[in-house]
Parts: C-alpha cells; sequence; structure tokens
C-alpha cells in the first residue's frame, strides 16, 4: 500500500519501516473499537504521506526515475514504461484521492472500512473514488487502450 | 429502463451494491451497450493498475530485520524490579485469596460456635454467668440495671458477634480498598504509558 502511496520503491521502504515502528509505539493506545487492520492501514497512510512530504523538502518527487534502466527485450520494456506510466499518474493524484483508491484497489477495504481508516464519510470516499478514477482514466487513456 | 445507471457503476465495480439496487443495475446493464462500455473502462482501469507489480523492493527477511534494528531497545529492569512487577500484577489474586480465607473463618466460626450451642457444650463459658463484665453490662450496670444469668449470657453471646462483626467488616473493607488502589494504579499506569507513546 505505502509504494502506491510512494511510487518509488526507497521511499515506500522508508514509509513501510515508519509505519511498523509508529505501529509498535503506538500499541498501547490501539482500542479495539475498529478493526486493527484499519488501525494499521491509517499508521501507514500517514507515514507515507509524512515520508513524501519529507522528501519534496529535499528531492523533487516527479523527477524520481520510476522505469527500471536495466536491458530487457522490447515487451518487458513496454510494459516496464507503462507500469511506470501507471505509477506516476497515481503519484499525480492529490493525496487525498490517491489515500483512497490505494486503499480500495490495492488494500481491497470496502468503502466503510476507508470511511472509518481515514475518518472521513462514505460520501467523500464515493467521491474522491471517482475523481481519482476520472483523472487516471485521462491519463492513461492509451494504456486503457491496450488492456 | 430509460435512466443510465453511470452514478450506480463504481459501487457496482466495487462490491458495494446490495439487494434491490444490484438487481436494478444488473438488468439495466444486460440492456444498455454504453453502461456496459463504461463498466467495461472501470474494469480496465483496475486491471491496469494492479499489471504494474511493485518491482526493487527489498526481501521480506531483510525488510523485518532493518525494522527490528530501528526499534527502540526496552531497558532491561533489575530481578527485584521484576519481582516486583509479578507481585503488582498478581496482588489482585492475593486479595481474592484473603477474601476468601476471611470468609472461611467467619463461616466455620459460626457453624462451630451454633454446633455447640446445639450439642450443648459450653467450650467458651457462655452459660456461666457473666465473671467480668462486658462493655454492654457495664453500661447497663451503670444505669442501674438488674441483669439476671440468662440476659449476661445473650449479651456476652451479643458482644462476641459484635466483635466478629467488626473483625469481619473491617477485614472486607480494607480488601475492598486495597483493590480499589491496585484498580487505579493500574488506570494512572496506562495513562502514563498512553502519553508516553503520545510523545515519542
Amino acid at each position: 500500500m505505502v509504494y502506491r502511496m510512494c511510487g518509488d520503491a526507497n521511499l515506500a521502504e522508508d514509509a513501510a519501516q515508519e509505519a511498523f515502528i509508529r505501529a509498535w509505539k503506538h500499541l498501547p493506545s490501539y482500542r479495539p473499537r475498529s478493526p486493527f487492520r484499519n488501525w494499521v492501514y491509517r499508521i501507514a497512510n500517514n507515514a507515507a504521506l509524512d515520508v513524501l512530504r519529507r522528501q519534496r523538502e529535499t528531492v523533487d518527487v516527479d523527477a524520481l526515475p520510476l522505469a527500471n534502466s536495466g536491458a530487457s527485450p522490447e515487451a518487458t520494456v513496454e510494459k516496464e514504461e507503462r507500469a511506470a506510466r501507471v505509477r506516476q499518474a497515481v503519484l499525480d493524484l492529490p493525496d487525498a484521492s490517491r489515500a483512497v483508491l490505494v486503499l480500495r484497489e490495492y488494500g481491497g477495504l470496502s468503502y466503510k472500512e476507508i470511511a472509518d481508516t481515514l475518518s472521513i464519510p462514505i460520501g467523500t470516499v464515493m467521491s474522491r473514488l471517482n475523481y481519482a478514477r476520472n483523472r487516471l482514466r485521462d491519463l492513461l487513456s492509451p494504456c486503457l487502450e491496450d488492456i | 429502463m430509460n435512466g443510465h445507471v453511470t452514478p450506480w457503476l463504481a459501487a457496482y465495480h466495487d462490491g458495494e451494491l446490495h439487494g434491490r439496487r444490484l438487481r436494478q443495475v444488473e438488468e439495466h446493464l444486460a440492456e444498455c451497450a454504453a453502461c456496459r462500455a463504461e463498466l467495461k473502462e472501470l474494469q480496465s482501469l483496475s486491471a491496469l493498475l494492479h499489471e504494474s507489480a511493485a518491482e526493487g523492493l527489498m526481501p521480506a527477511e531483510r525488510f523485518v530485520a532493518q525494522v527490528g534494528l530501528r526499534l527502540p531497545r526496552r531497558p532491561t529492569k533489575p530481578a527485584w524490579q521484576r519481582t516486583l512487577e509479578t507481585g503488582w500484577r498478581l496482588a489482585p489474586a492475593g486479595l481474592v485469596g484473603v477474601w476468601a480465607f476471611v470468609q472461611a473463618v467467619f463461616i466455620v466460626a459460626g457453624v462451630v460456635m451454633i454446633a455447640l450451642q446445639v450439642y450443648g457444650v459450653d467450650v467458651l463459658g457462655l452459660q456461666q454467668p457473666a465473671h467480668h463484665e462486658t462493655w454492654l453490662t457495664a453500661a447497663l450496670s451503670l444505669l442501674g440495671a438488674r441483669l439476671g444469668d440468662t440476659t449476661l449470657t445473650i449479651l456476652k453471646e451479643l458482644d462476641m458477634l459484635r466483635w466478629g462483626l467488626t473483625f469481619y467488616l473491617t477485614a472486607t473493607l480494607a480488601i475492598v480498598l486495597l483493590y480499589w488502589s491496585w484498580l487505579a494504579s493500574l488506570w494512572a499506569r496506562r495513562q502514563h504509558q498512553q502519553l508516553q507513546a503520545q510523545a515519542s
């Protein structure tokens, strides 16, 4: 999930480690009113946003290399380029919409679980998800034709 | 059906529709090519998002090891502190044990007294006229009352009952107070831990 939020393996590893450490430290404050998974996702989401924020202060995230530079057959290169474009498109979404999209598409959370995790109403979940999907459809329309 | 179900397609795609609305969307999709195309786009987008696998991430073992290295170390406590901690955790069990003991003593003493009275055994000298004064006989004497042997025996029994009850109530109250103190300290510890977790 943090990988999809950060769009970069190194940043994602930092964020995931940060999330685990925060979860460990805050474990005594966890109350089993909400599912443990939602609680961890919330921490992971915040950790990913923090890592991105810190990174933006020093490095331009948009300039991070997204495609693998290793030599590969033509088909693989094409697939990797498409994957890089997808990652970049997800990364270009606003933080709030990206969090909802990532939790839905990659986390597999229901609308209700996303609403609980991000402390937002279900209506907001739906509108942010719609916004994110419409924007991705615009940005990735050439790739969508190949699917 | 005349109207399209576009506003519900995303929820349908995400498996969030149920009951009547779900049937309505399914029936509409069966006869509307435009909405089917819209749904297909949503499905293609999901497929595209899942196609780009996470690459270049470190192996899980290395990740776990790195997280382990970054976790704060727990300070090792000396043996006496660990013993004290264990004792503190077991305090409620101890209190329950003491309370059960007090109850047992009180019940056994009561049963023995009743049995002795029934069989007429006068181990405690209750049937004898009182040679020493109890607090109640002294008070009644001061008021000028004349007390017979039967009255004195009853008063002596009442006096014993009073001491027994006092012991029982005092012990119970002490146990309850100690248990409340333990609960209060438990609450204070948890608050302290939460504050520490928030501060870190």
